[in-house]
């Protein structure tokens, strides 16, 4: 227990630290907002979880973990008409590998398009996505390694209403990586680093020139997804002879187009905590934060027997609470299963 | 005006009558056919029209009573592409004049070779509200390459003389065109004329004559003093006015000037003239009057302390759009190149008037002229009661002012989209930015409020605060303040945010909350 309350006095001093650098103001809002309702309901908290799912996004080298072919589904509706979801397939390569693919998704289905004489143009629904394609390899039975690359595709749908300029509605990111690290220590402890955002580029940043228009009528615009160093804590108990288990993350944000930047202002800290107990048997109720978002999840195992074949299922539920904005958000769900 | 994200949505329907503007984006106001009402020229996303816009004096404002509108031809506008960005002052307005027997004209500009709109078409007159078109033939001429570009034979300048029912206009490098409907407006005498700078005479443009801009300088600019009904010309080589024998003399102060336009009004009887020209690569500006018969001297720009300022007028760069006259003050609409200042200068007796505002001369959105920070396009006259001359400004996205105290106090005339109480509505306008443009949140309070402005990254973190309680009171239409309530684009520490959608929340001190929606293409970070 020593540990755990050393690992919340870090995250509370990481809480409030000097945060000159804004988050919200950079790209990589998918990213950030996570994939899964089952652990949407804990915190977001998935990165040293090797039951993770989808497990190229949250730390490739979940994925070393697999043992059968697995498919998670997650969709939400946030208030303020935001949209989001994610789906992954992954399962095992040889007795060492896994391999992974995960696609994050959010978007807004009722953006008003006024222009500058005060008229409504129509409706758009712009969308962004973040695709990941993740690799991970056995070291031992309690280490894995993983890679995955990743691309973002966003769409502003809104070029329609732009008949005397050559809006682009669509834009491809660069491929950049993500590199993860997971050991299992023992049955009750686990721990992962995962590095988010390299690029093949100067200072491995991931940085690229977007240009809205064709024929340069506006001006050019630059993506800057900070690097994110993610570290990972688990840890797995009984409490009332049912299994309880606690997930902690520490997330480094740099937002600087440099390799390593020391100053503090180019950096955000943030952190994610969550618990998640089963009340009944296969049945889980959990709670999260994530820097300050409240959630609460509920989560129901079962099997469906088909023909001679059993087919496990997983569904969850997450209730969130954005507290800076004070919105609500009670629709978010998922389901993963495994095929046997 | 790139920040700004400019559109042409073209209405399938050409000809309507509606009850608002063609659009917020006005360029000429000028008196309508009858006491009380105006025209107004619109240049916007929905396309380009007038509207003639009847008003009543309330107790405290100027109220709409009705609008009526109608569009022009898809293909055709009134307002060249380069009214901002034309760097010498000839260019950088949208003629225009009420007369009793045309109505309302304004130029008819088609698209050049490079499809945009420069090509000068002749003009388009209206009368009651429907949009009369009537094309003018070009003079076949021979013309230094110098000034074979559109722009160069473009209508610089309206004149009528009611006596005669002529309607005079200035051609640039062709001169100076008649447009006599003493008969028939349907059966109207057309002639051109070029100023000969030797003898002073107006010679009649005959078929291929060769144009020679030293001897038959290009025509700017023109005006008919309301009292001798005599042509003064504003040209390339200096400032004329005809005589008794219809001969022109030069004007000696300016004979050397490049004179870009001349206005006549007011009483006394007030002549203004601006002189620009680009000396390596930079435009030199000078505004002069002749006040009451007296030789023209420079405009004097005294400070708030009484001190003159020399060259305010050319440092400023401002050009002259429109010049409006009421008793012995004169109101000149000017802006800079592309528009960043602009504003009304007053002049009395002595020179401009100044205030206690960081620009002493310019009455813009600080003194109330508009509502808010955009370019003041034009500026007129116009009677609204039978005792009382007001003033009406148009601006490029917020309609169009008026005042009828002589530029006291301001009415703000613009087309809105109602927004529900309490809060009720949060509309971005526009809801698509780039990174150092506006979008104004536009809400409605039922009482006095305190108000919260913040803005919101899709994953519901605050990137910027805009304005933090602060009252703003209760209004039948909106209760936003333009100069104030709107978002850039940029986070609290000045960067611009990631292209994406952004969340606007309105709190109020009374438990009401409002939420609204915009989308920022970027900018750079650099």
């Amino acid at each position: 227990m020593k540990k755990i309350a050393l690992l919340c006095s870090l995250l509370v001093a990481f809480g409030y630290a000097d945060k000159k650098a804004m988050l919200g103001s950079f790209d990589g809002f998918v990213e950030r907002m996570g994939a899964s309702a089952h652990e949407l309901g804990r915190g977001n908290t998935g990165s040293a979880d090797t039951s993770a799912q989808p497990g190229a996004y949250w730390n490739p080298a979940l994925l070393s973990f697999r043992t059968q072919l697995t498919y998670n589904l997650h969709a939400e509706q946030r208030s303020l008409d935001r949209t989001g979801g994610s789906i992954g397939v992954e399962g095992r390569v040889g007795k060492r590998m896994g391999v992974g693919f995960a696609m994050l998704y959010r978007g807004d289905h009722a953006f008003d398009v006024v222009n500058d004489d005060d008229e409504t143009l129509g409706e758009a629904s712009p969308y962004f996505s973040i695709m990941y394609l993740g690799f991970a390899y056995r070291l031992s039975r309690r280490d894995g390694l993983g890679i995955s690359f990743s691309m973002s595709y966003d769409n502003l749908d809104i070029s329609e209403y732009y008949d005397d300029i050559s809006l682009v509605d669509g834009y491809q990111s660069p491929v950049s990586f993500n590199l993860g690290w997971v050991r299992q220590w023992n049955e009750k402890w686990s721990t992962s680093v995962v590095i988010r955002n390299l690029s093949f580029s100067k200072n491995l940043s991931a940085v690229w020139t977007r240009n809205p228009s064709t024929d340069n009528s506006v001006i050019s615009t630059e993506g800057v997804r900070p690097k994110v160093l993610q570290i990972g804590v688990g840890y797995r108990n009984t409490l009332f002879g049912k299994p309880i288990s606690a997930w902690m993350e520490a997330l480094d944000y740099q937002i600087a187009d440099t390799l390593l930047a020391f100053d503090p202002d180019r950096h955000v800290w943030t952190g994610r905590v969550g618990f998640e107990y089963e009340v009944i048997p296969n049945g889980s109720v959990s709670l999260g934060m994530n820097d300050l978002n409240f959630s609460f999840g509920l989560g129901y195992q079962f099997n469906i027997r088909i023909g001679k074949k059993r087919w496990p299922f997983d569904v969850s539920y997450a209730l969130l609470y954005e507290s800076e904005a004070n919105l609500w958000n009670p629709l978010s769900f998922g389901v993963r299963g495994w095929i046997p | 005006m790139l920040k700004k994200i400019s559109v042409l949505f073209f209405c399938a329907i050409s000809v309507f009558a509606a009850e608002s503007l063609v659009s917020n984006f006005t360029f000429a106001v000028a008196p309508g056919p009858s006491t009380g009402t105006l025209w107004v020229l619109s240049r916007g996303d929905a396309g380009s029209g007038v509207t003639l816009v009847t008003l009543a004096l309330g107790e405290s404002q100027v109220n709409v009573i009705s609008m009526k509108s109608d569009f022009f031809d898809q293909k055709k506008t009134a307002v060249h592409d380069g009214v901002f960005s034309d760097v010498t002052g000839e260019t950088r307005r949208t003629p225009f004049l009420y007369t009793e027997k045309l109505g309302f004209v304004v130029p008819m500009l088609g698209l050049d070779s490079v499809e945009s709109f420069r090509q000068p078409e002749g003009f388009y007159s209206v009368k009651t509200s429907r949009i009369l078109e009537t094309p003018l033939d070009e003079p076949i001429v021979e013309l230094d390459s110098a000034y074979s570009s559109p722009m160069a034979k473009s209508i610089g300048a309206f004149a009528y003389d009611t006596s005669t029912s002529v309607l005079w206009f200035s051609r640039g490098i062709l001169g100076i065109e008649s447009y006599d409907v003493s008969g028939s407006i349907s059966d109207p005498k057309i002639s051109n004329f070029v100023l000969d700078a030797k003898d002073g005479s107006l010679d009649t443009l005959n078929r291929n004559k060769k144009i020679n801009a030293s001897e038959n300088p290009p025509i700017f600019g023109l005006s008919l003093h309301p009292e001798t009904s005599m042509l003064w010309l504003a040209t390339e080589k200096g400032l004329y006015h005809q005589t008794a024998n219809r001969s022109f003399e030069k004007v000696e102060a300016l004979k050397d000037s490049r004179v870009t336009g001349v206005w006549i009004g007011g009483t006394p009887i007030q002549i203004i003239a601006e002189t620009s020209a680009r000396e390596e690569s930079v435009t030199k500006s000078k505004l002069w009057r002749s006040w009451n018969g007296s030789d023209f001297k420079e405009v004097v720009f005294r400070d708030t302390l009484g001190k003159i300022q020399k060259d305010v007028y050319d440092k400023a760069d401002y050009s002259v759009s429109n010049v409006a006259f009421i008793r012995n003050k004169a109101f000149l609409a000017v802006q800079t190149i592309e528009g960043s200042i602009s504003g009304l200068v007053k002049l009395d007796s002595i020179g401009a008037i100044p205030w206690n505002h960081t620009r002493q001369w310019l009455y813009d959105v600080e003194a109330g002229v508009l509502n808010k920070n955009t370019i003041l396009t034009s500026v007129a006259a116009i009677p609204l009661t039978d005792d009382i001359m007001g003033l009406a400004v148009s601006s490029y996205g917020s309609g169009i002012s008026v005042s009828a105290d002589s530029g006291q106090t301001w009415s703000h005339i613009l087309n809105q989209t109602a927004v529900k109480d309490n809060l009720g509505t949060i509309r971005m306008i526009p809801s698509v930015i780039v990174a150092g443009g506006e979008s104004m949140v536009a809400y409605k309070v039922g009482q006095k409020s305190k108000i919260i402005i913040e803005v919101f990254s899709y994953d519901m973190r605050r990137v910027r605060t805009i304005v933090k309680d602060v009252v703003r009171e209760e209004n039948a239409v909106r209760s936003s303040k333009a100069t104030e309530d709107f978002w850039d684009g940029l986070d609290d520490h000045g960067r611009p945010c990631a292209m994406g959608v952004y969340y606007v929340r309105v709190k109020d001190n009374h438990g009401h909350v409002g939420w609204g929606k915009v989308m920022t293409l970027g900018g750079n970070r650099k």
